[in-house]
């Protein structure tokens, strides 16, 4: 895979080298990105996203490698139907964030607890304050593929203002990179950064 | 010379309004404008015929020539005096300067490059500071008169207004642009043009017309300075981004990526307030939040003479002036950002 170094270089200078990666990267495509400036690589997470390209993230001993991949076109990523669908307004948000790490709520019976599970996040929607966040990381992203029962619920959610990140390592694992139904496929400094600034942590 | 950003070496505007929360403000009828409304200069009344205005700006350099950096350094720190409305009337030099890195005609060519803008504009320099750092940094305290009926602030915008920007935006990008190789010798040439240009023309067109709301555009971008324009006056504004004027071509630098760090520091602090339509496109969302060094004025003026007030400014020199946005009763977000 191609890598761009932006190392040693501190704004703009990573950003143009990734635009001009992405201009050279045909849809679907991806390339390796290295930056060794904290500063940079929350500008790059930003400037990506408002871009539309997707990324992943590791990080070891200050160097961020982000491996970025050119989504192919609009289409792939949106639902026209999702801009049809009238945004629901003014829903109260507490400085809460919900973390879903299994598909399952509590120990048990299997089949009992999926379904707690899907009670739970219907149950969110009727909360007087809404989750700001929710978090879905290992058997958790299971909840947000296309074919999920409480897919719906949580479209709605996402609709009403609540920021929905999955953790792009467990879509990959289990490889639902294409059926992801809602949600932002996120890395994990995203994931820990919404944790820790979190008010606190409700953990079915 | 060393380089840097100008204005966007300005701290977060994040962190400062944290800080000035802190900080007690100082109790006294005379004081007509303080950082409550985060405007341009504090205001003090002296008696009933004159109020003194005073601010101070400084910076590390924009640009390699010493002479020209003085020249806009001065330039920006003025400005905050024009855009309250006020004249300028005397100076203080700070300056930062580290003269066993740099040779001492740099020092200088700084300050010969700041005493002849403060010249022009009708300022005397009457003294300054020096301390020994480096990079070099360097701008002025001003301080102006103003008719205590008469100052022009943040807080003056009325719904149905109509906003209009004196000089073009970009200045950020040119520079960013500039020190990797992507801007051209006449790009760059406009952008110190502009920054060096005083916004003295500017404000007598505003004076002339009574206009009661302005700001000027410096390091919190063009959409950050909206903002705190917006929450001052209680109104929300509508911003047309395609009307809004630019420099050279920093529309293609941000394209290529050439997108400074302080924006993103600007667009940081602001987005919350800020609805952005779903159609705009992303370059003109960035310029929005470049960092201006000695940018324009940004007015408000009643619709029935803005055709007139934008004429005047032309035929005054500032041949970009242009209607920008307009003005509303509150509305759910501070500001909107269209195409």
């Amino acid at each position: 895979m191609r890598i761009v170094d932006t190392k040693g270089h501190l704004c703009p200078a990573p950003l143009i080298a990734a635009k001009k990666a992405l201009k050279e990267t045909a849809g679907g495509e991806s390339f390796i990105l290295l930056t060794d400036n904290q500063t940079s690589f929350d500008n790059l997470g930003r400037f990506l996203k408002d871009n539309k390209a997707d990324f992943q993230v590791s990080e070891s001993e200050s160097i961020w490698t982000l491996t970025i991949t050119k989504t192919i076109g609009e289409v792939a990523l949106t639902n026209p139907e999702d801009y049809c669908a009238p945004s629901i307004s003014h829903f109260e948000k507490g400085n809460y964030v919900v973390v879903i790490s299994s598909d399952k709520m509590g120990e048990g019976d299997e089949e009992l607890g999926h379904l707690l599970m899907a009670n739970f996040i219907k149950a969110l929607k009727d909360l007087d304050e809404l989750p700001s966040k929710m978090v879905f990381y290992n058997n958790g992203v299971k909840l947000v593929t296309t074919s999920s029962p409480v897919i719906e619920h949580l479209k709605d959610l996402e609709k009403m203002g609540v920021e929905v990140l999955l953790c792009a390592t467990c879509v990959n694992h289990y490889s639902l990179a294409s059926s992801v139904g809602a949600g932002t496929v996120s890395n994990m400094f995203t994931i820990a950064e919404a944790m820790a600034s979190a008010g606190n942590i409700v953990k079915p | 010379m060393v380089e840097s950003g100008g204005c966007s070496a300005k701290i977060s505007p994040k962190q400062l309004e944290e800080i000035l929360k802190y900080l007690p403000l100082p109790k006294d009828p005379n004081i007509l404008v303080d950082i409550d409304t985060h405007d341009d200069a504090g205001v003090y009344k002296v008696n009933d015929d004159l109020a003194l205005v005073l601010t101070t700006d400084f910076f590390p350099p924009v640009c390699s020539d010493p002479y020209e950096f003085g020249q806009i350094a001065a330039a920006n720190s003025i400005s905050d005096v024009y855009a309250m409305g006020g004249d300028p009337v005397l100076a203080l030099n700070i300056m930062m300067f580290q003269a066993a890195k740099l040779p001492m005609e740099a020092y200088a060519e700084i300050l010969k490059g700041g005493f002849d803008k403060a010249t022009e504009a009708g300022v005397r320099i009457i003294g300054g500071h020096t301390l020994d750092d480096y990079p070099p940094k360097y701008g002025l305290a001003v301080v102006g008169y103003i008719h205590p009926g008469k100052i022009i602030t943040n807080a003056g915008v009325i719904p149905g207004d109509s906003l209009i920007l004196t000089k073009p935006i970009g200045t950020g990008v040119i520079l960013a642009g500039h020190r990797l190789g992507m801007v051209s010798d006449d790009n760059l040439a406009e952008a110190k043009r502009l920054m060096k240009l005083l916004n003295k023309t500017g404000a007598e067109v505003m004076k002339r017309y009574n206009i009661r709301g302005a700001t000027d555009i410096t390091g919190f971008g063009l959409a950050g300075h909206t903002l705190k324009m917006a929450k001052a006056s209680k109104v929300s504004l509508i911003i047309n981004m395609k009307e809004v004027p630019l420099i050279g071509n920093s529309y293609q630098l941000i394209d290529d990526g050439c997108i400074p760090g302080a924006s993103f520091r600007n667009l940081d602090y602001a987005e919350k307030d800020i609805d952005f339509a779903s159609d705009l496109d992303y370059n003109l969302k960035m310029i929005a939040f470049d960092a201006q060094t000695s940018g324009g004025l940004l007015f408000s003026a009643p619709s029935d003479k803005v055709n007139k007030i934008v004429e005047d400014l032309r035929s005054a020199g500032l041949s970009d002036s242009k209607v920008i946005g307009y003005a509303t009763e509150p509305k759910e977000k501070c500001i909107y950002l269209n195409n």
